[in-house]
């Protein structure tokens, strides 16, 4: 009956491990997703497009889906080259006297349109947060640190209290319907004890999703941002790599991103929720709480205060009379 | 081919050979003898194979101490053995044909790479984010039990404290009817709580560890305690023991005060923008509640009984606390939600929204009662106790229900991470 421990005591020969996801090398071609799903007997998404306008019929990371490709479609507003010849031909139009056509106005509207400018895939999954909100959320101790400083679900002690699943700041872990219990990315424990990478990142034909010790991941990772930049991606960066205190203090599973992390559905800064309000929170509402019984035993003691000295006076007034 | 209802003249064994119905049995017996031979021999046969495999394969196969079905050991079988199958060098790279040549790719290159710098990159959190594509977290999973046992809880916590008061005010008829209603409250707790469990069998795995960072954890150590207090000191009134039923219920209020109140910290402690930005006003609002519903359940129990006479001092304190507690609530309510701006979102529209409106139209009415009921007398504070309740209700479900709607809203939910934590004094 004690608490785990938050962070175990290194042993010999294990080390961090980690997952490096490069959306500049991913196709969408989903094969993680599916590996993933294999290796660890989960259920499939259905056929439908989850997300309106977005071939993407996974939708988020889930119970039963522990490695998603995200689909961006990257829209760009019309091209100044097309704008300005059709402005100038609207005010043409209109100073000729009399209303632009409708005709017109389609072309218009059919020009002013978005276009797809460019997909951007992402492999999402886990990130295995140095400060893991859900391992701090658990009350049953059923989520723990590995090891190799992953964080897993056990899925026998789990009982399903769902606390862990609004305790992520990245959306990840959730709890299955059917089965009651929440699930979400082991980064393949099973397969790591028998020496195997995990099916993601050996399903993986572009090598997007890379598998390693930490460190050797952020070598390989901040080398790659800096060819990037030579070549005038000048976008790239590093979403949660080393020790990132806006990140949770560093994810396990990090992504090298071109585009703002909103637009992949990640935030900004994150923290384990527990870590950063249970604290001022907890004091906040014991404070309150012995206030509150301080407070109703002040309003009772002195009523009943006034009641006696009530009654004294009027034993008093009514000796007098007597 | 041994299913009665198939025999006949046309079946056929395994071997193809027709069967001649009652006399071929034991040729097909003995033909079955030769197959299980054979089978074992080519299972042997498979193992020897694997065996020399295994002995070639350059994997680490060893594996993890532990008896098969049962928790690792955290230990590997070779002490020190190092990590196998790691990818000791870059080199998958060369695998794929997008880069053609350039295998060098993010390879070998110059040493002149920067971790932070590439991190900078993301840019600074000051910008707002030019577009939100969701979804950004999960909404919480918690149905209807979860805001009824807040409500329940809450009453009870409220009655331990007006049990303690009603002690202390030397009442000692009221403190053990308050006693009563605290353990009526918390009866119902546990079971709700178990209902919403995602497996309610496994309930007692919550027991399983003290974890004091999870507010759940504490949440539930701290009901388990408060409910057996409870039940002790209605034990102890029923048995006589008036100074150790006081005692117990004393001990019971400083339970009670976490009881009220953890459930905000609980809220307050996860990545949805509402009640994280809320955390150090959900406490407080939380316990008020609790001390409004918990006098009110114990101020009409009594009246419903019979033992609170008009005049009695002990129904004056009822009545004041009720009000400075409810008025306390609204007042914090109304504060939070100003301070919060957009980040509300949810605590005033749709279901939740209309809900959390009711309520504090509710309180609003049960305040103006005050003032009436000098005239009426009891039936209208009666009244203002019955609102104060149903308020309460609704607010816990409110506060619920627009936690679930604002995590669904991924422009908040991006907001929130963009913005730091503005307290009230910072």
């Amino acid at each position: 009956m004690t608490e785990i421990a938050v962070r175990r005591p290194e042993k010999p020969g294990s080390k961090r491990m980690g997952f490096f996801t490069d959306t500049t090398t991913c196709i969408g071609c989903k094969a993680c997703e599916v590996a993933c799903k294999q290796w660890n007997d989960l259920p499939a998404d259905g056929y439908q497009f989850k997300r309106g306008g977005s071939y993407d019929h996974t939708g988020q990371l889930d119970a039963s889906t522990w490695r998603h490709v995200r689909f961006v479609e990257i829209e760009t507003p019309v091209h100044e080259a097309v704008r300005t010849p059709m402005d100038t031909f609207i005010g043409a139009a209109t100073d000729g006297g009399g209303g632009v056509s409708h005709d017109v106005m389609d072309l218009v509207g059919m020009l002013e349109q978005p276009e797809l400018d460019k997909w951007v895939f992402m492999s999402d999954v886990c990130k295995h947060c140095t400060h893991a909100g859900c391992l701090d959320a658990c009350p049953t101790g059923a989520l723990i640190r590995t090891e190799y400083e992953t964080v897993i679900l056990q899925a026998d002690v789990c009982n399903g209290c769902g606390y862990c699943v609004p305790s992520c700041p990245f959306g990840v872990v959730a709890r299955s319907p059917e089965d009651g219990r929440a699930a979400k990315c082991t980064l393949c424990y099973d397969r790591l004890e028998d020496g195997l990478e995990p099916a993601c990142a050996k399903a993986c034909p572009t090598d997007s999703i890379t598998f390693g010790p930490y460190d050797e991941l952020m070598d390989i990772a901040a080398r790659r941002v800096t060819t990037l930049h030579d070549r005038g991606v000048d976008g790239a960066y590093l979403y949660g790599a080393g020790e990132d205190e806006e990140l949770a203090g560093g994810l396990g599973a990090f992504f090298l991103l071109t585009e703002p992390p909103e637009t992949y559905g990640l935030p900004h800064r994150a923290e384990s929720p527990v870590q950063e309000n249970v604290v001022p929170a907890t004091f906040a509402a014991m404070g309150a709480g012995l206030l509150a019984a301080a407070g109703v035993a002040t309003a009772f003691v002195l009523g009943a205060k006034r009641a006696d000295q009530k009654m004294s006076r009027v034993r008093r007034m009514r000796g007098r009379s007597w | 081919m041994a299913w009665p209802g198939r025999r006949g003249a046309g079946d056929s064994t395994s071997d193809g050979r027709v069967a001649g119905g009652d006399g071929s049995g034991g040729d097909v017996h003995a033909d079955w003898d030769t197959a299980r031979a054979a089978a074992r021999a080519r299972q042997e046969e498979a193992a020897h194979a694997q065996r020399e495999h295994d002995a070639s394969d350059p994997r680490d196969m060893t594996p993890a101490l532990g008896v098969p079905g049962q928790p690792g050991s955290w230990q590997r079988a070779e002490e020190g053995a190092d990590v196998a199958l790691h990818i000791g060098e870059w080199r998958d790279g060369r695998w794929s044909y997008l880069y053609g040549d350039d295998t060098a790719y993010g390879v070998n290159g110059d040493d002149d790479f920067d971790v932070e710098e590439a991190l900078r990159r993301r840019g600074s959190r000051d910008e707002e984010p030019s577009r939100v594509v969701g979804p950004m977290i999960h909404a919480p999973v918690w149905t209807w039990e979860v805001p009824l046992y807040f409500w329940f809880g809450g009453i009870a916590a409220g009655s331990s404290f007006v049990a303690l008061a009603c002690d202390l005010a030397g009442d000692e008829k009221s403190a053990a009817v308050a006693r009563k209603v605290a353990l009526g409250a918390v009866i119902p707790s546990p079971v709700l709580l178990i209902m919403d469990l995602g497996r309610p069998a496994r309930f007692l795995n919550m027991l399983r560890i003290v974890k004091v960072r999870s507010p759940m954890s504490l949440g539930a150590w701290c009901l388990i305690s408060f409910s057996q207090l409870a039940a002790g000191s209605v034990a102890l009134d029923l048995l006589g023991r008036k100074k150790a039923a006081k005692v117990v219920g004393g001990v019971n209020a400083v339970f009670g005060g976490y009881l009220g109140s953890y459930t905000g910290v609980l809220l307050a402690s996860t990545a949805v923008p509402l009640w994280a930005r809320s955390r150090l006003f959900l406490g407080p609002i939380f316990v008020c509640t609790a001390t409004a519903t918990g006098a009110a359940a114990t101020r009409l129990t009594l009246i419903a009984t019979g033992n609170l006479p008009d005049n009695h001092p002990t129904r004056h304190a009822l009545g004041t606390v009720e009000t400075v507690a409810m008025g306390l609530e609204l007042t914090l309510s109304e504060i939070n939600e100003r301070r919060l701006g957009d980040l509300a979102h949810g605590l005033e529209e749709g279901r939740p929204g209309r809900m959390f409106k009711a309520a504090k139209w509710l309180v609003r009415g049960g305040l103006l009662l005050r003032p009436i009921r000098k005239r009426t007398g009891r039936p209208a504070h009666d009244f203002a106790s019955v609102m104060y309740l149903v308020a309460g209700l609704l607010f816990r479900f409110a506060w619920v229900l627009a936690g679930q709607t604002n995590a669904r809203d991924d422009e908040v939910v991006a907001k929130m991470a963009r913005e730091p934590a503005k307290e009230p004094g910072a």
